[in-house]
Parts: C-alpha cells; sequence; structure tokens
C-alpha cells in the first residue's frame, strides 16, 4: 500500500522573551546593568591601550618590554621595563615557592590530621588572614619581618656566598627581592590554602575509603590518590595566587629596591630589583604627559600578563571538572 | 537473649591501644630534637632559623622516622616523614601569619585611644607625639570613599550577576569572559587609569570620587561572580514553583528566588567591599590626603586608612610608624567586622532555622 | 589451619558509635572456600559490622568496639597488629564502584599493589588474571590503558573487584556490590563470585534474598528493634535459613512480611 507522505513536523522556535511591560522593565534593567559593566571595563581596557600606545611606537615594543632604563628627562625620553618585568616575575616566583609548599600542608593538616575543633578554627583564621589588606603586610614585611629576612640573607651569604643565587655586591641586605618575595608568600599562602583545602574537602570519600581498604598507609594515599585527583584545581588555586602576587605594588614597594638599568636575574638576597607596580607608584606623581604614557604601557604589560596568567588558570580548573561532577 | 543496649565500656578502642614500649618510642622521637634544638639555640648561640631548620627539622625527621620504622615497619617511614614536614610547614606558616595579625594588636594598641580614633591629624607635625592627632579623618573618608564605591558597584553588579543567571541574553559568555579578565586588572593601574584620564586632563583635581572610580572596577567582578553563583545555587525547582502558580519573570524573581539568594548576595557585597577597603594604590594615585576632616567627596584631600598608612610610613619617623600600625589595627578592625558580619550572613540555614523557633 | 578452626571468625562484637549501641554480641563463623551473605532490613547494622572485619570501622570518628575478630586464628585486634597488614589479607569491595578516575583500568587493578608498597608483585600477567577472575578481560582487554571512567557502572564494579583480586586476599568483604546496578550487571557479579569462592572466603551484605540464596552457602539474618542495637537473629546453611527458619522473625522476614 503507498504511504501517505506525512509531513515532516515544522519545528517551531521556543523563545523566552519577556511579554509585559514589568517583565520588559526587568529584563531591560538588568540587561542594561550588565551591559553598562561592559561598557565601563572596555572602555578601561580601549582606554589604556590608546594611551599606551604612543609609547609602544616611540620606544618599540621589544625594546620597551626587553630594554633597561628609565629616563624620562632624556631627550628624547628612553623608557624601557625590562628590569622591572623580569623583577615583577622574580618576585612572584620566590613568592609561589615559598607559599606552595606551606599552603597545601596547611590544608592537608586541617583536612586530613587535625581532630575536628582545631580544623574549624583553623580554617576560619586562614580565611580571616585572607582578608588581611596588603598595605598592612607591607608594614609588617617593613617594620617586623626586613630585619629577620637581612639576618637570614646575611647568613645565607656567608655561607652559600659562592653560589650565585646568594651572592651580594652590597654591604647590606636590606630591600631585596628575598624579603619581597617573602612578604608576597605571606599574602598569597592563605588564599591557595583555602583553594587547596576546598578542594581536599570536595574529593570523594569514597577514593579514600577504597585506597585505605586496599591496604594503603597515609604518605601513599596522599600521593597516590589525594594529590592526582586535586592536581588541577591545585594548579589553578596557585596561579590565581601568581596573578595576584603580580600585582601586588605597596607591600613591595615597601620593601624593595628599583634597579632600572639592570637586570637582576638571579641574585636574590642583593637589594636590586624590580616590579613594575611598584615602577607606576614611584614615578607617576611628577611624570609627564609622556612618561604617563609609558607608565599605561608599563600597566598595559603587566595587565597582559596577569589575563594570560588567568586565562590559563580558569582553562586548568575548567578541566578539573570531570572529576567532580560524576 | 536480651537485646537491651548495654553502656559503652570506658575502653572501647581497641585500636588505640599502646603498650608502654611504644609510648616511649613516640615520645622520645618528638621530644629529643626539640631539646636538642632548644639547647642549640639557647645555649650554643646558634642562630634560631639555623637550629630550626638545620638542627630540629633533620633529627626531627631521623627521630619519627626511626620510631616509624620500628612501630609499623617500612610502610611506617615514609607516614613519619609526612607527619613532621606537614606539621613543620604548616607551623611555620602559622606563626608568620599570626605575627602579622599579632604585630598589628600589639603595636596599634600601643597607639590606639579614643583620641586616637576620633581625632584627625590638623595639628600634626611628622614628629609629634601620640597625644595629639588621629585617624578619625582617615576612618570617615574610608567609609565615605568605599561607600560611594559601594554606591555604584553593588546595583551594577548585582543586576549583572542577575542578568547572567535569570536571563537567556546571547552575550552572557562573553560577559562573563570579560569579567573574569578584568579581575585580573592590577589596582595601580586602576589608579592610574583614573588618573591620567580625569587628573592630567584637567577634568577634575585630585578627589575622593575618583578613587571611589578606580575601586569600581576592582570591585565589580567579585560582586557580579558571588551574585551569579549565589543565584545558581537556588534549585530551577523553587524557580518553577513560582512561575508554575502563574508568576511573571520579575515576580518570580523578586519574590522567590532573590530571597533564597538573599545570604549570598549580601555576602557577595560584604565580600567586595572587603577586598577594596584596604586597597592603597588606586586610592594613592587619585586622592590627595589631608589632615583636615574633609566629607567633601568631589573636592579637596580626603585621607583615607590606607593612604593613611602609606603617607606615615613613608614619613619613616618612629611617631608616623605608631601612627601607621595604629591606622593598620583601625582597619584591621573594620575588615574583621565586614568578615564577620559576612561569615554570619551566610551561616548554615539549619541554625538560622533553629534559632527561630528558640525564640517561639 | 586445623579442621575446627574458621578462615574468619567474629567473637562477641559489640559496636557503638558514641554512646549509642549499633550492634550487640555478634558471634559468627566464616568457614574458608564459603560464601556468607547477611540479610536483615535497612539500618540493622550489617554494613557497620562487615566494616569491623577489615579494620575500616575505626575510622569512624566516635567509633567504639568489643570483642574480637580472628583471622587465622589471630585477633586483628591485637596491639601489635597494624591495620594496613589486615587489609592487605581482607579485601572490600564497596556498594558503589570507586575506581581511581586519574588512572586507567590497567593502572586501577595494580593500584593496590602499588598504595601498598608491594610494586615487585606487578606484571602484566597479573593484571590479565585478575580481570579475568572478575569476567572483565574480554572487555578491558583492548582498552586497558583508557580511563577507568569510561567504563559502564557494572564494568567499574567489576574493575574494582579485579583492583582487589589483584592483592590476593584470603578474605573478600563486599558491601552490597550489585545494589547500584542493573540485572545485567548483577548477575554477572553473582557468577563472579561463585567462581571466586573457590580460592578465597567471601562475607556478602545484601538487600537481595533472591541473591543470597543464588550465591550463599551460609546465610545471617540481621535484627534491629526501635533504638536498640542490631543482633543475629539466625545464622545457619542458606536453605534452611530460608527455607525452615528456625525463628518466626526470620520467617517474617524471608517471606516478605516485613523489610
Amino acid at each position: 500500500m503507498a504511504q501517505t507522505p506525512i509531513d515532516a513536523p515544522v519545528r517551531r522556535t521556543l523563545r523566552v522573551k519577556p511579554t509585559t511591560i514589568e517583565d520588559k522593565i526587568f529584563f531591560g534593567i538588568s540587561t542594561a546593568a550588565a551591559y553598562s559593566s561592559v561598557v565601563l571595563l572596555l572602555l578601561i581596557m580601549v582606554f589604556l591601550g590608546a594611551r599606551a600606545l604612543p609609547t609602544f611606537e616611540e620606544q618599540g615594543i621589544v625594546e620597551f618590554v626587553f630594554g633597561t632604563g628609565w629616563q624620562a628627562a632624556n631627550e628624547p625620553p628612553q623608557f624601557s621595563i625590562g628590569p622591572m618585568l623580569w623583577g615583577s616575575v622574580l618576585v612572584a616566583l620566590i613568592g609561589v615557592t615559598l607559599a606552595v609548599p606551606m599552603a597545601i600542608s596547611l590544608a592537608y593538616f586541617i583536612q586530613f590530621m587535625a581532630p575536628k575543633p582545631i580544623a574549624r578554627a583553623t580554617t576560619v583564621l586562614v580565611d580571616l588572614l585572607a582578608a588581611i589588606p596588603s598595605v598592612i603586610i607591607g608594614l609588617w614585611g617593613l617594620a617586623v619581618f626586613s630585619p629577620v629576612g637581612a639576618h637570614w640573607g646575611q647568613m645565607l651569604n656567608d655561607s652559600l656566598g659562592f653560589i650565585p643565587i646568594f651572592s651580594n655586591t652590597a654591604e647590606n641586605f636590606l630591600r631585596t627581592p628575598f624579603i619581597a618575595g617573602f612578604v608576597v608568600a605571606v599574602m598569597i599562602v592563605p588564599i591557595i590554602a583555602s583553594i587547596t583545602r576546598e578542594i581536599f574537602s570536595q574529593i570523594d570519600d569514597d577514593l579514600i575509603k577504597a585506597s585505605v581498604a586496599l591496604g594503603a598507609n597515609r604518605e601513599s594515599t596522599f600521593r597516590k590518590v589525594i594529590l592526582p585527583v586535586s592536581a588541577s584545581g591545585i594548579v589553578g588555586g596557585v596561579l590565581l595566587g601568581l596573578a595576584r602576587a603580580l600585582g601586588e605594588t605597596v607591600a613591595i614597594f615597601f620593601v624593595l629596591n628599583l634597579i632600572f638599568d639592570d637586570f637582576n636575574w638571579f641574585r636574590i638576597i642583593s637589594p636590586e630589583g624590580g616590579a613594575i607596580a611598584s615602577l607606576i607608584l614611584s614615578k607617576f606623581g611628577e611624570a609627564s604627559e609622556t612618561e604617563i604614557s609609558a607608565l599605561l604601557a608599563a600597566g598595559v604589560v603587566l595587565f597582559i600578563l596577569t589575563l594570560i596568567i588567568n586565562t590559563i588558570a580558569s582553562f586548568i580548573v575548567a578541566k578539573a571538572q570531570p572529576w567532580r561532577n560524576r | 537473649m536480651s537485646v537491651e543496649a548495654v553502656a559503652r565500656p570506658k575502653f572501647a578502642e581497641p585500636w588505640k591501644k599502646t603498650n608502654q614500649r611504644s609510648k616511649l618510642i613516640q615520645i622520645i622521637a618528638s621530644t629529643v630534637p626539640i631539646g636538642i634544638a632548644t639547647a642549640a639555640w639557647l645555649f650554643a648561640g646558634v642562630d634560631l632559623i639555623v637550629s630550626v631548620l638545620l638542627v630540629l627539622l633533620p633529627l626531627q625527621l631521623i627521630a619519627v622516622g626511626i620510631a616509624g620504622f620500628l612501630l609499623k615497619g617500612r610502610r611506617g617511614v615514609p607516614d613519619a616523614a609526612l607527619i613532621v614536614m606537614t606539621y613543620f610547614l604548616g607551623t611555620f606558616v602559622m606563626v608568620l601569619l599570626v605575627s602579622v595579625l599579632w604585630s598589628v594588636v600589639e603595636a596599634g594598641f600601643a597607639a590606639l585611644s579614643p583620641q586616637f580614633i576620633f581625632q584627625n591629624n590638623v595639628y600634626v607635625t611628622p614628629t609629634t607625639g601620640l597625644e595629639i592627632g588621629g585617624v578619625g579623618h582617615a576612618v570617615i573618608g574610608t567609609l565615605l570613599v568605599v561607600g560611594l564605591s559601594t554606591l555604584v558597584t553593588v546595583p551594577l553588579g548585582v543586576a549583572t550577576g542577575v542578568y547572567l543567571t535569570e536571563t537567556r541574553g546571547k552575550s552572557r559568555g562573553v560577559i562573563r569572559v570579560l569579567l573574569q579578565a578584568i579581575a585580573g586588572l592590577p589596582s595601580v593601574v586602576a589608579g592610574l587609569f583614573v588618573y591620567s584620564m580625569l587628573i592630567v586632563t584637567g577634568v577634575s583635581a585630585y578627589a575622593g570620587w575618583l578613587g571611589s572610580l578606580a575601586l569600581v572596577p576592582l570591585m565589580l567582578p567579585t560582586v557580579a561572580r558571588v551574585t551569579e553563583e549565589s543565584l545558581r545555587l537556588v534549585p530551577q525547582e523553587l524557580r518553577n514553583g513560582a512561575l508554575g502558580l502563574g508568576a511573571p519573570s520579575w515576580r518570580a524573581f523578586l519574590m522567590v528566588t532573590l530571597p533564597a539568594a538573599k545570604s549570598g548576595v549580601v555576602t557577595a557585597i560584604l565580600l567586595g567591599v572587603a577586598r577594596v577597603i584596604g586597597e592603597t594604590a588606586p586610592l594613592l594615585t587619585t586622592t590627595f590626603a589631608a589632615n583636615n576632616t574633609s566629607i567633601n567627596v568631589f573636592d579637596g584631600g580626603l585621607a583615607t586608612l590606607p593612604t593613611y598608612i602609606y603617607n606615615y610610613v613613608s614619613l619613616g619617623f618612629d611617631t608616623s610608624i605608631q601612627r601607621a600600625w595604629g591606622a593598620a589595627l583601625v582597619l584591621l578592625i573594620l575588615v574583621g567586622i565586614l568578615f564577620g558580619a559576612a561569615r554570619y550572613v551566610s551561616r548554615p540555614k539549619s541554625l538560622k532555622a533553629k534559632k527561630k523557633k528558640e525564640k517561639r | 589451619m586445623t579442621i575446627d578452626q574458621f578462615q574468619l571468625e567474629a567473637k562477641d562484637i559489640n559496636v557503638w558509635f558514641g554512646e549509642r549501641q549499633v550492634l550487640k554480641d555478634v558471634s559468627l563463623q566464616f568457614p574458608s572456600n564459603k560464601v556468607t551473605a547477611l540479610i536483615g532490613p535497612s539500618g540493622c547494622g550489617k554494613s557497620t559490622f562487615i566494616r569491623t572485619l577489615n579494620r575500616m570501622h575505626e575510622l569512624i570518628p566516635s567509633a567504639g568496639l568489643a570483642g574480637s575478630v580472628l583471622l587465622d586464628g589471630q585477633d586483628i585486634y591485637e596491639e601489635a597488629v597494624d591495620p594496613s597488614t589486615v587489609r592487605l589479607r581482607v579485601g572490600m569491595v564497596f556498594q558503589k564502584p570507586n575506581p581511581f578516575p586519574t588512572m586507567s583500568i590497567k593502572e586501577n587493578v595494580i593500584s593496590g599493589l602499588k598504595l601498598s608498597g608491594r610494586k615487585n608483585e606487578i606484571s602484566d600477567d597479573l593484571v590479565e588474571n585478575s580481570l579475568k577472575r572478575a569476567s572483565m578481560w574480554n572487555e578491558s582487554k583492548d582498552r586497558l590503558d583508557e580511563p577507568a571512567l569510561s567504563l559502564s557502572g557494572g564494568q567499574q564494579q567489576r574493575l574494582c573487584i579485579a583492583r582487589s583480586l589483584a592483592m590476593n586476599p584470603e578474605v573478600l568483604l563486599m558491601d552490597e556490590p550489585c545494589s547500584a546496578l542493573d540485572p545485567g550487571s548483577t548477575r554477572r557479579i553473582e557468577e563472579t563470585i561463585l567462581e571466586l569462592k573457590e580460592s578465597m572466603t567471601i562475607v556478602i551484605v545484601t538487600h537481595n534474598m533472591q541473591q543470597a540464596q543464588r550465591v550463599a552457602d551460609k546465610t545471617a539474618f540481621f535484627l534491629a528493634e526501635d533504638n536498640q542495637p542490631g543482633y543475629v537473629v539466625e545464622f545457619g546453611e542458606t536453605q534452611q535459613v530460608f527455607g525452615m527458619p528456625v525463628d518466626p522473625r526470620t520467617n517474617d522476614y524471608v517471606n516478605g512480611h516485613f523489610g
């Protein structure tokens, strides 16, 4: 029997659109607000780019980013952020290197070793410490830690000074990348510890039980079960801390000597270093128009660096989701 | 056989049995290294950090490692190392963090007095003793500047969060990415942006409201993101319930979703404020710190707590640094209040329900 | 091992959580190369009891215990005994399959050996053997390096069984291993259990009475009345417990009058 052709069903578009006046206003307001936020933020980015552009043109991007020297008074003025850029990175690296082992230990202690009341109290304390404004930590760094850090630097130099990383040409050990890095570490440890602890607490308890039931000791369970499952989340948290460290201004400004003409690649207990954020802070007050453009350009470079790191962090954290959604 | 429950005997944890030998081993392993290290520090004049790192740590690792081996065999050694390192690093970092808190409290307390909290610094020179002058003007300045920021950011941020969760707008993805990007804006760059756009061009002189403006991009992503997350946590069933009863979207939102997410949104706001209340760099580039009390955010100098701290630290005199500590303590107290409020607001719902029941 | 010694035996087990007693005077003997099923309504302490057999019970905060568990005649709760050594001999399969998500199928099978430091026992033969004994070889032999989570629920559970088998345990404890699975997977696992008992002793907690009748040689019926600790009402050959129960409460339960 011939089949009567059946019309394929016509797909109707389902639209979720506000119909009443009130709804239109509701959606309208929230959309307007969201778009305003966007406009505001885009404005910032565009403006920064525009004002920074002359500097990139005059100095040449490569020369600006990787060269040395900051001579505003020269004719023509010469601006390069090389030592500052590397300095930011160096201080941030020192900070992260010091902070990560401490933060993970703290998180492990809270989640897997401490009795409940102590775990709770420590968690509150760590969360509170994450909220301490960085200027206060900078003050502590300057007034309390600097002499201690300088003392340690001196001892390192006395005993291990032959190793380039611990060499020192000046006679004092204050205002060094080491001290700045240490202060930054104190700042980001609570952040990383909080995130790591959160990740540890979300690990499926069944996995730990499975590991224990197989006869694992504490260290095996940590190294082979807990860490692999938490790895991407922890890395994401570390990168977030790193981005924060790069943007840190005042605290570093208090405890670091800025040297514009030379790269300090690795002499961490020597009083020479740099940081872009501190550069901006130190120069903006009496800056001429061109110098301001240069400072903005430096800010743009720093911003781009933090953007890249934040993007990588989000990517890594997103990749970690499959474990958690199971 | 009777199945009445029997009271739990005093010793019901056989896995915790330890004999004299293992107790002794554990005690020796934990205390001997500390004793040796303390002796080295106090009597042999070894520097503290050296005795901790080079004497205590290795000795403790060895001692606890041996104890682990004696008590649990080969598998006990890595466990011992893990435990020692965890305690070691954890204690080290807690000492540092508590040191920060303690310094602020100790040094700040010395400067604190009713006069310090309420007076301003009109008659104060860098070397004036602490009997005169205070942070009153800075506290007011901070409240004004941050308050203004909050006034602008909260509606924007919350509404953006609403847009991201409650609507089907096509730009949601883009907006999220943009918010994430701006969250990485270094605070000093935000300040420099306002400086070069409005001060250098002559639109305005240094003023409080410029500082508020600079704080907005720093606060906005936090408020929007946390609002979005709390709204997201509201189960769809709740919304469906309201919509199913015929309520229009806006009513469903205002009467069902928002109240359910209320504590989350309040937390978002508090966290946003806590984030910027201590920001220094953006204020340094946009405001001019004055010694008198002013409530004019649109003109003239306005001191804020972070800039106060910065300025007095930069002066370098003993008295000025003391003032800085005092201001730091006041700032810390403010942050603590915000933090406590955020925790109170976001406490588990079961506790809130219990408290309500008890009231009746 | 003498004739009158059982592979695994629980003597006068009493369990508390905090001050509340949840198990009273449980004494059971588990003969080797036999399957023993623990049945009873929800919440009467079967799972809690099984956790006392491999010293997983003590991991729960506020746990309390009196009595002894003899493995080959030796009390596993004696002072000198390291709990992880007990777990090497008494394996456990959980209700919800829990393969390690960051590891492949092959890595999961050998994970127990790696975690307990027995790396020298690892070999491809062992992997193949364990998967075969768990009836998983054909489905995984071509995908050994794929992530364990790419398997279906039933396959994951069999992978977990293979993981436990790789440890070559003397006793295998199974806590409702099939309750999260579909009937097809359940059947395959039951077949596996029947094959496995040739080489080890198996204790299985189950809600499913037909399952108990299909796989178990002996059955213990647990019961707990309101606010009272759980206890064993009846323990005997499976056929007898189901066919001619001695206690009327057993009769009620196995005939579906409550549960």
